[in-house]
């Protein structure tokens, strides 16, 4: 079988086992006779979908998610870049912070969750930094990795050709640690939606967390499913916005 | 020796009689109940303990595990059929069963609604349209406060989205004390008393004096009813004496908590007294553990006019006195 037959082939394999989940979970539903509350059905996730998305708060609700993730990627991508880069040039301030920031990660974001609502309030800006935190240490990580991995041949090219400080960044460190710092960012992205969440479900009146936990606390095992999966959504989405931007500036690897 | 055999063989028949008493008297064996609460140890859970310490749970072979846990966990396990019972509200009933949780409200604790929405007396609030534009502290969007403060909104004329509900925990009091939320909802035995005793001005609406709610008592699940009726008549029984002995004596109410409340000993004695005598005017009733069938329909009608349930639910299957004595 050809190369671009076989990964059509692939591409539709996936499709059609997410499809066939849907049958296989309606016949769960059928033969255990679960009650919706417990286990719903497909159909009755649906109209949950529906209801929820002509009342407007399904959309208003993702909305509050998603502008939480966006910001708490930019913050936290943002810091974990420009800390990365310091610490891969400078083995110094590597071993002064690394004992900081791996400790930092060893605090589960759920425990200091509930610190940072009672000092940064129950609004957005809790859920922003809970983001950035949780994207912070895999960019952070990729980012060193992909600077000092530059082969040091390249900078003696740059450097014979007087490259200023800006030019070697810009021409040469960036493009040599992209492909790894997009794959840290893959992961980050990810993560990112487990970090509003995390907030939203400590205190939140607003966002896919808080329309999951309303569920909960009436008993609408429907509208959790609705909420989670489109959270699910939402990681895919930005999951594979990073896969665009991989193909977008990682052309030259192909 | 012919007496001898005989009186081994009467020993050995005495002996056989023994051991059948204490292995397959099912009814002598003591029955594990762990008993979701819905809320952190409290004065008010006083009948609990007293119906533990005097033995009337024991005598009904019936031993408690108190769980404070969530009251919608408590619902939600009861309906899949994991716990017997839980201690819950009876519109967490009807919200239960509108999704399809086969639980059933056997025995009436509180014969009132218990929840008051407690304002800054500089706030002018004394009816439940002043309530409009204002932001609210709670404890959740779930149980009796959120549906209360929905039921006084509703009768009001307030639609839900004029007010901000401002989620703050089980800390209406320190939220109040502290000035962050300057209106919040609370039990009418609980948090207006504390917050009265720690010198803070405050105005009071009770939910009870604008809506008819059925409140907190035990739930149960159709299933528990169809396989073991007598649980739920023994469950009865023995928490109808302990709450009728409780307020008959709340002295003694007040030394057997002490046990259960770690912090209680801590507490001004005065202010804790004062929550369960006013609990006890909540508790007290012609017949303890009847639930009233006309407020059961006030409320199915109440919460479909709220939106909160889409269609009334059928009341022959959510409640039943069957069980009270």
């Amino acid at each position: 079988m050809k190369p671009k037959t076989l990964h059509t082939l692939s591409r539709w394999l996936g499709l059609l086992s997410v499809l066939l989940a849907i049958p296989l979970w309606t016949l769960i539903v059928r033969v255990s006779n679960l009650p919706k509350f417990i286990l719903p059905s497909p159909i009755d996730v649906w109209l949950r979908f529906l209801k929820a998305l002509t009342d407007g708060s399904l959309l208003y609700h993702t909305g509050v998610t998603l502008l939480e993730i966006v910001l708490g990627l930019l913050v936290g991508v943002g810091f974990a870049t420009i800390a990365g880069y310091a610490l891969a040039k400078s083995r110094t301030l590597e071993t002064v912070f690394s004992p900081y920031l791996v400790a930092s990660q060893a605090i589960p974001v759920v425990a200091i969750a509930p610190l940072l609502v009672i000092w940064l309030g129950d609004g957005i800006a809790s859920k922003i930094v809970i983001c950035a935190l949780i994207v912070f240490f895999p960019v952070l990580v990729n980012t060193i990795v992909g600077v000092r991995a530059v082969s040091a041949s390249l900078y003696d090219l740059m450097n014979s050709l007087r490259a200023t400080r800006w030019q070697i960044i810009w021409k040469l460190e960036l493009p040599a640690a992209l492909p790894v710092l997009l794959g840290g960012l893959r992961v980050g992205a990810t993560l990112s939606v487990i970090g509003a969440i995390v907030g939203e479900l400590v205190d939140a009146e607003q966002g896919l967390g808080f329309l999951l936990q309303l569920g909960d606390f009436q008993y609408d095992t429907s509208m959790v499913f609705v909420a989670v999966f489109m959270l699910v959504f939402l990681a895919l989405g930005l999951y594979s916005v990073v896969t665009l931007l991989e193909r977008r500036f990682l052309k030259w690897q192909q | 020796m012919k007496k001898v055999v005989l009186l081994m063989l009467g020993l050995a028949i005495s002996l056989m009689g023994c051991g059948s008493l204490g292995s397959t008297n099912e009814a002598g064996e003591l029955r594990h109940i762990k008993l979701p609460m819905g809320y952190i140890p409290n004065i008010q859970y006083a009948p609990f303990y007293v119906t533990v310490e005097k033995g009337y749970f024991a005598e009904e072979n019936i031993e408690i595990e108190f769980d404070y846990s969530f009251e919608t966990d408590g619902v939600a396990l009861t309906g899949a059929g994991e716990l017997p019972f839980a201690v819950a509200s009876g519109e967490q009933v009807l919200l239960a069963r509108a999704q399809g949780l086969p639980v059933v409200y056997a025995f009436a604790w509180y014969q009132q609604f218990p929840i008051s929405v407690i304002s800054a007396p500089e706030l002018n609030i004394s009816e439940p349209a002043d309530l409009r534009g204002k932001k609210i502290g709670l404890p959740g969007l779930f149980g009796a406060n959120y549906i209360g403060l929905e039921a006084l909104l509703f009768e009001g004329g307030v639609d839900p989205s004029e007010v901000e509900m401002d989620a703050i925990g089980f800390n209406q009091v320190e939220a109040y004390a502290s000035g962050n939320s300057d209106i919040v909802v609370g039990y009418t035995a609980n948090e207006p008393i504390v917050l009265a005793s720690q010198n803070f001005d405050l105005n009071e609406m009770r939910v009870a004096d604008y809506a008819q709610l059925i409140a907190n008592g035990i739930i149960t699940s159709e299933m528990t009813i169809e396989n073991d009726p007598e649980l739920v008549r023994s469950m009865a029984r023995a928490l109808a004496r302990g709450i009728e002995d409780t307020i008959a004596n709340p002295d003694e109410a007040y030394t057997i908590t002490l046990k259960y409340v770690e912090n209680l000993k801590d507490q001004d004695k005065t202010v804790q007294m004062q929550v369960l005598n006013t609990s006890i005017e909540f508790w007290k009733a012609e017949r303890t553990g009847y639930s009233d069938p006309q407020a059961w329909e006030n409320m199915n009608d109440l919460l479909v006019k709220m939106g909160l349930i889409d269609a009334p639910v059928d009341l022959s299957k959510a409640f039943t006195n069957e069980f009270v004595p």
